[in-house]
């Protein structure tokens, strides 16, 4: 059974206490936290809006420090495709399908443009 | 059991569900829009199949070949999938391992990116539940919530009877599960095949899907302002809040201007 220290369990337990348990501790506390708040309550607001926001700043993160493939992309060229997929969405109904296919097609057009 | 529902809705997976809506009861309490749990689990697992699937699960393709530069087998790569769920927290592992960073400094590193799931977990889930659900059953509820089940929960959710609502989110949520699943094992065995502006492609899929569903999610002002204040103060935390907590700084910023300018609106509507 030796290799069940070279390989076997230690990227099992690697991956559960540096990996899962640090990241799965804030969804657990939040079940706590969600206890009382309803549905109506005004904090749901506020707590909502902030989710919101540090959404749009995960986006805005992935696209101001890239990293691996969108890395090789300048900062138009990953602006850009953002811009004319929310152009597409607005243009064409209101749809997320619409989005991505315009802006997948415009970074990956930028990416042979620029490469 | 308090966690009863959760036992008939991973019961009722195994078959004889019917599929085509029972007439409403009069001595049914529960609020189920006349259908059975199990119907709206699976309408959950339909409407998942039916986009959000598909994009999560492109999105996590790079994650598989990140895994396997780092030099961790095909199960562990998976495993993060199920495990971690959330796809930036398993580009920092990977990556960090793959640098050598110190055992404590990942999980340091994860627990602060994760920090974001705690507004996402305490906002949904007080919709999805009823007072009956059982701790097990909102545990598992939380762990199922990221991003792209928390954007698509906050529109479809509302519009599920209540009593109907955790058998939706898990239909939904384990269709993005096995859809991810399977895309992280391809992404293990293809990626480094790919051209560059194809995989850069991919990495694109989270910032225009995440922004378009966000845009498609604001019913308020509230919505939208706290999108366009979040994408603006991006570049501002980003140079000047401290590495790791840029992001908690940004949400509550943002959000806060945003409920903010809900306020102002809402006062002067009033007048």
């Amino acid at each position: 059974m030796t290799e069940v220290y070279d390989q076997g369990l230690w990227p099992w337990f690697v991956l559960i206490f540096f990996g899962f348990l640090p990241s799965e501790v804030w969804r657990m506390l939040s079940v706590f936290l969600a206890r009382g708040i309803d549905e109506s309550s005004p904090w749901l607001a506020w707590v909502r809006a902030v989710a919101t926001a540090l959404l749009a700043g995960v986006v805005g993160k992935l696209l101001l420090s890239p990293n691996g493939a969108l890395a090789t992309l300048p900062l138009w060229g990953r602006v850009g495709p953002l811009a004319i997929g929310m152009i597409a969405y607005f243009a064409i109904r209101r749809s997320i399908f619409a989005a991505i296919v315009a802006g997948e097609a415009a970074i990956i057009a930028a990416g042979y443009w620029a490469g | 059991m308090q966690n009863a529902a959760i036992w008939r809705t991973v019961a009722s997976m195994s078959g004889a569900a019917p599929l085509n809506d029972p007439p409403p009861s009069a001595e049914d309490a529960e609020d189920l829009g006349g259908r059975s749990r199990s119907s709206w689990f699976w309408d959950g697992a339909r409407q998942a199949l039916a986009g959000p699937m598909l994009v999560v699960s492109v999105s996590l393709l790079s994650v598989g070949g990140l895994a396997r530069d780092a030099g961790f087998s095909v199960e562990i790569a998976v495993a993060s999938t199920i495990l971690l769920w959330a796809g930036p927290a398993q580009v920092l592992f990977f990556g960090a391992v793959a640098a050598k960073t110190s055992w404590p400094v990942i999980a340091f590193t994860i627990s602060l990116s994760s920090v974001r799931f705690v507004p996402m977990v305490v906002s949904l889930l007080p919709i999805i539940r009823t007072k009956r659900t059982g701790l097990p059953t909102l545990l598992l509820a939380a762990h199922c919530i990221a991003v792209t089940v928390w954007a698509e929960g906050m529109r479809r959710i509302p519009l599920v009877p209540r009593d109907g609502r955790m058998a939706f989110f898990f239909g939904f949520s384990f269709v993005c599960f096995l859809g991810t699943s399977i895309s992280t094992a391809i992404g293990f065995i293809l990626i480094g095949e790919l051209p560059r502006p194809l995989a850069a492609g991919l990495l694109f899929m989270t910032p225009i899907y995440f922004v378009a569903a966000l845009t498609r999610n604001a019913k308020r002002p509230i919505d939208s302002w706290a999108l366009v204040l979040g994408l603006a103060i991006a570049p501002l935390t980003e140079a000047f809040a401290p590495r790791g907590l840029d992001l908690l700084v940004l949400g509550v910023v943002g959000g806060t201007g945003a409920w903010l300018i809900q306020r102002a609106l809402d006062e002067r509507a009033r007048s």
